[in-house]
């Protein structure tokens, strides 16, 4: 018996992240196949939190359908209540006031600096820094007392209302306001100096999912993701809504594309959002009341369809709505920033080792909650041949 | 290389009050205003049930008042209350504002942990009982 031919099977080993994830605690699985040490091929599945929002919005009426959506995701829920709230807006024709549409920016951007700051402790607590985590998560309860004393809620805020907001700012909670963000800029400063000088974080965060610009867009990858490797894009510059028309920020862009810069721009972000918040507090306009009566807002709904998208902390979010004149909303289509981000984002891990897999995820600022769509495959043009050990074995390969 | 930066920031912690709060034994600070534990004003309610329709967390049930409340209760036709069920309320404030009469009273109590159901019944019919 001669041998004619020799199959080599590399050994790779499937490890399954998940669903019970370390990183960020909420569910997804990332089964990654290692060569040794090397990430050879990672699957991303979902679906371990899908609780059909669209469909329970579809049931329920216009206006509950603000507090459901808002359920969407824990951390960002005003910017969902907003997209939502200016959809239907659309539909009713109806304008808010300049007071009530600076009050939901300083709400939106309240919950950015909460938002950057949380993920920025997941990363410290991911690369093993568990004193940073405390440290920050400390300073990150006073935006949320912020967002106590403005909405009434210190996560989620039911802020958004249909012509406005549900309640107005006084003079002493202005300030209560812009004591708090005096008391958080110099922590969010030292933080981010943390973060560009200290050597364990440089280490394991440095060149780790490195994304080049055209990556970006061949994957249409959104937010600080995108903005840390030199895209420039931002919804609050490219639509201006509310009132991001007036008040003035900068788009933060890196071009170094890694883990790294993915976190820098958050903590710049997070000090753009301190300082359009303190802009917002002083230069606040008072053309009427922000605060709709809310038993006597239009019960009919033209039928209709809207669109509408805002830069949540995590990236561009997308509602649209079509009402078809009855009481309730016919389709609502939401497209979270994370859907694009997760499940687009495959192909970054490849090459760098399991250690950096955590690291890379939470690098994306993933949630999960957001992301549980419906996912249609086009399965058409896609080729697969499995080939069962046994046919390895009798030379059929 | 850098130096560790955060070193004089875990020393100045060591030696600091704990940023912690023994909750049960202390009160956390909430705002005035806070959206806590809220229940209808039966003095003022006329159970036109608006609030039990448009609450997103079908957390709201319209219940028919005690007899021995009945009499009390003026400007309420059908005899009917609200009770927030409190397990199930997402406390979005909807029912607060849209009540046309404004007959709910809002407090800043949010210690709602319980064995049992917790519902706004108690609260609502002492209301009735000044």
């Amino acid at each position: 018996m001669t041998v004619s031919k020799i199959v080599e099977i590399p050994i790779v080993a499937e490890i399954p992240v998940g669903p019970q994830h370390p990183a960020i605690h909420e569910p997804i699985m990332l089964k990654i196949y290692v060569e040794g040490e090397e990430v050879v091929k990672v699957e991303i599945n979902t679906g371990y939190n899908h609780r059909g929002i669209e469909k329970l919005c579809e049931k329920n009426s216009f206006y509950k359908d603000i507090f459901i959506v808002s359920r969407v995701c824990g951390i960002c829920n005003t910017v969902h209540g907003d997209c939502y709230v200016r959809a239907v807006e659309q539909i009713l024709d109806i304008d808010p006031p300049r007071r009530a549409k600076y009050l939901r920016t300083l709400a939106m951007e309240l919950e950015r600096i909460h938002s950057h700051m949380i993920i920025n402790a997941i990363m410290a607590e991911i690369i093993g820094y568990d004193t940073l985590f405390m440290l920050i998560m400390r300073d990150r309860e006073m935006v949320m007392k912020a967002k106590e004393i403005l909405t009434g809620g210190r996560v989620l805020a039911d802020y958004m209302m249909v012509g406005g907001v549900r309640r107005d700012i006084d003079e002493v909670k202005r300030d209560k306001i812009l004591s708090i963000l005096d008391k958080i800029e110099p922590r969010v400063k030292y933080y981010m100096k943390l973060f560009e000088e200290d050597v364990t974080i440089e280490k394991r965060l440095r060149g780790i999912g490195r994304i080049k610009p055209d990556e970006v867009l061949k994957f249409s990858l959104v937010g600080p993701t995108a903005r840390g490797s030199s895209i420039k894009t931002d919804a609050r510059v490219e639509d201006k809504y509310d009132a991001y028309d007036e008040v003035p920020f900068n788009v933060i862009v890196r071009d170094e594309g890694d883990s790294w810069a993915r976190m820098m721009v958050r903590w710049e972000e997070t000090i753009e959002s301190i300082n359009m918040s303190r802009y917002i507090l002083n230069h606040l306009p008072k053309d009427g009341n922000p605060v709709p009566d809310e038993r006597r807002l239009p019960r009919r709904f033209p039928p209709g369809e809207s669109f509408t998208r805002a830069e949540a902390p995590r990236g561009e979010l997308t509602y649209y709505i079509k009402s078809d004149g009855k009481p309730n909303p016919y389709r609502v289509k939401i497209r979270t920033p994370s859907f694009n981000n997760i499940i687009n984002s495959g192909f970054v891990y490849l090459g760098h080792t399991l250690a950096d897999v955590p690291v890379i995820l939470t690098s994306f600022d993933p949630c999960i909650s957001c992301m549980e769509r419906v996912i249609v495959i086009d399965l058409k043009n896609q080729t697969k041949k499995i080939v069962p050990f046994k046919y390895i074995s009798l030379g059929r390969v | 290389m850098a130096k560790p930066k955060l070193l004089k920031e875990v020393l100045k912690n060591l030696f600091s009050k704990p940023a912690t709060i023994q909750y049960p034994r202390e009160p956390t600070p909430v705002e005035p205003d806070f959206r806590g534990r809220h229940y209808a004003d039966l003095r003022k309610c006329i159970g036109c049930s608006l609030c039990a329709i448009e609450c997103p967390a079908k957390a709201i049930t319209m219940t028919k008042i005690p007899p021995q409340y009945a009499e009390k209760v003026k400007k309420n036709p059908r005899k009917i209350y609200p009770v927030v069920n409190y397990l199930k309320c997402i406390f979005c404030y909807r029912c607060v504002t849209v009540c046309p009469t404004q007959a709910y009273t809002t407090t800043n109590e949010y210690k709602l942990a319980s064995f049992g159901k917790i519902t706004s019944e108690e609260l609502s019919l002492k209301t009735l009982a000044e």
